[in-house]
């Protein structure tokens, strides 16, 4: 086994036992290179999101000339969530990428609209897979708007194409990044909660909450028709792997866009069936609670043991500690409003009082709480890391 | 194959065409069927993501 590998078998051994709420050798570190790191280079944002090498190459020459003495266990991966030329290629109206509507050093806007109509709740309900390919896609997409033509045909080509060549250049990159690095991948497949991607995706934000007034059955009937799909496709991101998390980003349900009654009526149960459906096929979920869960802590907790991975961003520490502490690993907490407007020495007293909070008894994992914004000072990111080793041993 | 031959469907979760639903379209095969199969579900894996990935943001 070469050095790489026994560095990666050691890393992943600290992030399972983690995972499982046991106590490692050291406190597990993640760590990702975020748009942050396009401001230590000689790139614009625009050229990372579009070449998929030039991220990449980033991505590496960070690692390389930045990060070199600085140890960590668990990789988020590179900046450029999306690659814009499959979105580009359908002429699609969810995003705006730097360089076109943008300018070539801004970061990415998703534009929310009701690109799903109340009118056709019952067809998505009764055909979800059927309505997103012959009625969603036309919608959102330009070039896709009369399925039929030419300019149709061939948009769906490139951007089917555009998905797979994405999907094979993020592999090459994550091969790299294992096998050289010696990194753990902190994910494998991707996952939402039903009613974010019917609020997110298809109602939008004042049409969902429209909805949970006007049409509460539909809302609730079309989370469920969701909530195996969301199954589906975490496992098929994760190309059937079992032994990382799958990531759920979630939105609506932090508090307080919803009434602690609309949580529980609306958001909660079909985000724990998907859940619990994973976990019936061993998988677990990275609960990423963006913004604050406090008030849905003990409901949470209701999840099967060690079934989920749970993302401290704006929720109270201490008090996730206390109710999900020991039955599920806790991950991330610390500011990310820190690592842009502190200092490295705010940031070190910061993960030092995480790791006494958190990680006594094992079952925490080192991280920003949230996504690292464009504008993160790098000293500061380094400081939680070394801070995370310094005060981080058992 | 003829328009009429496709059947309307409701896909399970991680389907979009199953070869269930296919094979009865192709009706007897000559050769191995795992093999077709096999190639069939991948493809079909890759629709059914693609067209997911649109609200999975």
């Amino acid at each position: 086994m070469g050095d790489k590998e026994k560095l990666f078998q050691e890393r992943l051994n600290r992030y399972l036992t983690a995972l499982d709420c046991g106590k490692p050798d050291k406190v597990p570190i993640s760590f990702s290179v975020g748009e942050w790191a396009v401001n230590y280079t000689v790139n614009t944002l625009q050229e990372v999101y579009y070449n998929q090498e030039t991220s990449t190459r980033l991505t590496n020459q960070v690692l390389d000339e930045i990060l070199p003495d600085l140890d960590f266990d668990i990789f988020g991966g590179g900046p450029g969530l999306w690659w814009p030329p499959m979105f580009d290629a359908m002429g699609s109206k969810l995003y705006k990428f730097p360089g076109i509507y943008l300018e070539e050093t801004s970061t990415f806007q998703y534009v929310e609209e009701e690109y799903m109509k109340p009118e056709d709740y019952d067809a998505f309900i009764a055909n979800p897979t059927e309505w997103l390919a012959t009625k969603y896609l036309p919608t959102i997409n330009e070039e896709f708007a009369e399925p039929e033509s030419y300019r149709a045909t061939v948009a769906l080509i490139k951007s089917a194409a555009a998905y797979a060549m994405s999907g094979d250049m993020m592999g090459k990159a994550w091969e790299k990044w294992t096998k050289e690095y010696g990194f753990v991948p902190s994910s494998s497949g991707f996952t939402k909660a039903p009613f974010d991607t019917l609020g997110d995706a298809l109602r939008g934000m004042k049409g969902i909450l429209l909805d949970l007034r006007r049409r509460p059955d539909k809302v609730l009937a079309a989370c469920d028709a969701i909530v195996p799909h969301n199954i589906a496709y975490a496992m098929i991101g994760a190309r059937g792997d079992t032994t990382l998390p799958c990531i759920a980003p979630l939105h609506r349900g932090a508090y307080p866009f919803l009434s602690l009654q609309q949580w529980e009526k609306f958001y909660w149960p079909s985000l724990k069936a998907v859940i619990e459906g994973l976990w019936a096929q061993g998988k677990r979920m990275t609960f990423f609670a963006e913004g604050d869960w406090t008030p849905y802590l003990e409901k949470i907790a209701e999840l099967p043991d060690k079934s989920i991975v749970f993302i401290i961003d704006t929720t109270d520490a201490k008090k996730a500690k206390e109710v999900l502490g020991g039955r599920f690993c806790l991950y991330g907490g610390v500011s990310t409003t820190l690592l842009t407007y502190g200092t490295p020495e705010q940031v070190k007293e910061c993960v030092k009082r995480l790791i006494g909070e958190l990680a006594c008894d094992g079952g925490y994992i080192l991280a920003p709480g949230g996504v690292v914004m464009g504008d993160a000072k790098k000293e500061n990111l380094f400081a939680m890391i070394e801070a995370g080793r310094k005060y981080g041993v058992y | 194959m003829g328009g009429s031959k496709v059947k309307a469907l409701v896909p399970a979760p991680g389907t979009c065409v199953p070869w269930r639903i296919k094979k009865e379209e192709f009706g007897d095969l000559l050769g191995n069927e795992e093999i077709v199969k096999g190639e069939w579900e991948k493809l079909d894996t890759f629709a059914y993501a693609f067209i997911w990935f649109w609200v999975q943001r």
